[in-house]
């Protein structure tokens, strides 16, 4: 879990069975796309999907967005032949649907270290993520969160959750916001990434909007996509301020001088830094670098 | 994507009627119960909650298609989609040869994704894809020796065979060097295919260049030539006809080399009439149709035909049958006739062809 | 190896190609449509045929419809019929991937 942290504010859902889709997927930006062998794709074509994406990852140039598979759930006959495929293919990451509790992933967990040895890739560099898509795993989404050193982050999957939980999606997301804060209390503690549910109605903007500066404002990652045309609004949310960017560079250059003298303590205006504010810095710059809001020497851009 | 494939039930009127009314504005119109009854799936594509494309499965056929182009996919791009869908279903059935009836209009829409025409006429055209299809039909029949001069064919239900059918084919096989007998395949009949089939080729045994033939999908079927099996107005009829002897010329004719067809003359069946007249039609001048009057047995004016056998078995009146079906038939149906007559009391039909 | 069922798969969509195999007595027969120029049939031929020969089918039926598809979705959806025309769909043969 000491891995770099990566932008995650977006992540797009790619039907896995859709040449179109699946071949054009790297062109739109998105920081992950997730390929979707679940519930985009009937059952009679659970087989033909998971080959077309395990070709596709072989030949298509995805560029530097993090490649995320959906696979089929745990009780599915799909399950581990999916795991195989997607581990064989080298995928970043295997998202494994309506997790309920940390086993789940422990189970998963050591398919995909059988199926590294199997295929000759290096241990441990399959990563995980978890969808909470009921009660029961909002519960225990803690454990979820720590289950593995695979995991990179939890999502919160609201359609089934709000099935479960006996409510529906309303537009100002009260049925959530129980949910959102615990998958993201637990994805913090465990360092890991937080990914917010889909937002579906493709025609309601404003809801869009509302719904993404909400779960920004809470402190989410990300968000996870349905239509290339929502990256965009993600990341104007994401985007951060002039003031924020200057701050940044301050903390940055304050880090630099230090290195610079070899000094073991970061000092600013005649405080010490530490390291969450060093953290935030970092990943506000790499925010405004995703943005075009800074040059390659890191000098703000006025626009 | 907003585009959501859902199954359209006739059961529930309000979806009926929905489903009408769109395919109605694409200009199909027709609903009868015989067309509908014999649907066993009907899928929709919906553009949010608009019809925006729809297909159903009868079998072999896929039926009522139609297509808009509301919303952001294009008209051709939904097709390509509902097809795939409806031979998805159809290959989960394991059928994987499917049959289409479409509009002069849209036979390259089908040609683009893999049909093969099988015949076009004015108010339509017969496409099929997959197999095993009429190519593979036609590579299972025995193809007549080099040098072979003049080649015939019949076509026949023999519902059940008698001394009638006897008679039409000993006149092809003297006048051909090679005749090609086709039994109708549909399994409709009193006499079951399997039953008709061996009856004629047992009644034909001792003519040495006679080769009995299943007539499959593609020589009076449900598909070709319904009509045939069930009731319809005259312009259906000269449709359907045109339709089926159309395929018989251009495909199975050409590829066997049948310069000749023969016919019973046909005063008691009005659509077998009209099939009469359709072959004289479409067949020349590639396919020469020759009409043999029909006989009668010596002592009688009322000519021979299989539905006065049938009618007889009924009646359990052996005088009147026995007369009139060879020795072959005259053993199957004694062995067998309490099963007939059982047949027939559980509603087997016994008028038609 | 023998083919055990007549399979298919793909679809007609943009992109996409829809591949049938049934069981045949004369080495591998094609029969392609496809929306794109004539000179790229060869091309497509060939990745079939190479997965094809990975899995040892030697007598088949190829009914091929292409809509503009690219090598690596010919070779998924090879991949695919194959394996369910071998019926070997729940337990596919991962070294030709």
């Amino acid at each position: 879990m000491a891995m770099e942290e990566k932008l995650r504010r977006t992540m797009m859902f790619v039907p896995g069975n859709n040449p179109a889709m699946v071949k054009d997927a790297g062109i739109f930006g998105a920081d992950s796309i997730m390929f979707d062998l679940e519930d985009a794709v009937s059952l009679s074509e659970k087989d033909a999907a998971r080959y077309l994406v395990y070709e596709a990852l072989q030949t298509v140039d995805y560029g530097r967005s993090e490649l995320v598979v959906r696979i089929n759930g745990l009780d599915t006959p799909f399950y581990r032949n999916d795991i195989k495929a997607m581990v064989k293919a080298g995928i970043d990451v295997i998202r494994l649907p309506k997790v309920e509790t940390a086993d789940m992933i422990r189970d998963l967990e050591g398919l995909v270290a059988e199926a590294e040895i199997e295929f000759g890739r290096e241990i441990g560099t399959t990563h995980l993520m978890a969808a909470i898509e009921s009660a029961r795993g909002v519960v225990n989404a803690n454990e979820i969160a720590r289950s593995s050193e695979r995991m990179i982050g939890i999502a919160l999957s609201a359609e089934d959750y709000t099935t479960d939980m006996k409510t529906h999606r309303y537009p100002d997301g009260q049925e959530l916001l129980y949910a959102r804060n615990v998958i993201l209390h637990a994805a913090r503690a465990a360092g890991i990434a937080a990914f917010d549910t889909v937002f579906t109605d493709l025609n309601d903007e404003a809801g869009f909007k509302r719904e993404t500066k909400l779960i920004h404002q809470l402190g989410f990652d990300g968000k996870s996509l349905i239509n290339p045309r929502q990256i965009d609004m993600v990341n104007q949310v994401y985007q951060p301020l002039k003031k924020e960017i200057v701050t940044a560079q301050n903390v940055i250059a304050a880090i630099e001088n230090a290195k610079q003298k070899g000094s073991g303590v970061i000092s600013m205006n005649g405080q010490m830094v530490d390291r969450p504010v060093v953290l935030r810095a970092e990943r506000v710059m790499r925010l405004a670098k995703a943005n075009n809001l800074v040059d390659e020497e890191g000098n703000y851009i006025e626009k | 994507m907003t585009n959501t494939v859902q199954d359209i039930h006739m059961s529930n009127a309000t979806q009926k009627k929905k489903w009408q009314a769109f395919l109605i504005k694409l200009g199909i119109n027709q609903f009868d119960d015989q067309e509908l009854d014999v649907i066993e799936q009907t899928i929709g594509i919906y553009d949010d909650d608009q019809l925006v494309a729809t297909g159903s499965i009868a079998g072999n056929i896929i039926k009522y298609v139609g297509t808009c182009a509301i919303g952001e996919i294009t008209k051709g791009a939904r097709f390509n989609q509902l097809m795939t869908v409806l031979e998805n279903r159809m290959a989960l059935l394991g059928r994987f040869h499917q049959f289409v009836y479409t509009k002069p209009l849209y036979v390259q829409s089908f040609e683009h994704i893999g049909f093969k025409l099988l015949a076009n006429s004015n108010e339509g055209a017969l496409l099929e894809k997959g197999s095993p299809d009429v190519q593979d039909f036609l590579n299972t029949i025995p193809k007549a020796p080099q040098g072979v001069q003049k080649i015939g064919s019949v076509v026949v239900n023999a519902n059940p065979f008698t001394v009638g059918h006897r008679y039409l084919i000993e006149k092809a096989a003297s006048e051909n060097n090679l005749v090609y007998v086709f039994v109708v395949n549909q399994d409709v009949s009193l006499f079951r295919t399997d039953e008709r089939f061996e009856l004629v080729k047992q009644g034909v045994k001792d003519l040495k260049n006679v080769v009995v033939v299943a007539g499959g999908d593609y020589i009076i079927s449900y598909l070709t030539f319904p009509s045939y099996f069930i009731t319809n107005t005259q312009q259906i009829i000269n449709y359907q006809t045109t339709i089926d002897a159309r395929i018989f010329k251009n495909i199975i004719a050409s590829a066997l080399a049948i310069q000749t067809r023969y016919v019973g003359s046909e005063p008691l069946s009005y659509t077998t009439y009209l099939y009469n007249q359709t072959l004289v039609r479409e067949l020349k001048p590639e396919i020469k149709v020759i009409i043999v009057p029909r006989i009668a047995q010596y002592n009688q004016t009322e000519i021979i035909s299989a539905r006065k056998v049938r009618q007889a078995i009924a009646d359990d009146d052996f005088e009147t049958w026995s007369e009139i079906v060879p020795e072959t038939t005259k053993n199957f149906i004694s062995q067998h006739l309490a099963e007939l007559q059982m047949r027939i009391r559980k509603g087997q039909k016994i008028n038609g062809n | 190896m023998e083919i055990k069922k007549t399979a298919i798969a793909g679809t007609l969509e943009s992109s996409d190609v829809q591949i049938m195999l049934t069981q045949g007595t004369d080495g591998i027969v094609f029969d392609l449509v496809s929306d794109v120029v004539k000179q790229f049939d060869e091309a497509i031929k060939k990745t079939i045929n190479q997965v094809l020969s990975e899995y040892d089918v030697q007598n088949v039926i190829v009914k091929v419809v292409d809509k503009g598809a690219l090598d690596m979705v010919i070779k998924a959806r090879t991949v695919a019929v194959v394996q369910r025309a071998l019926d070997i769909v729940d337990e596919p043969k991962w070294e030709v991937l």
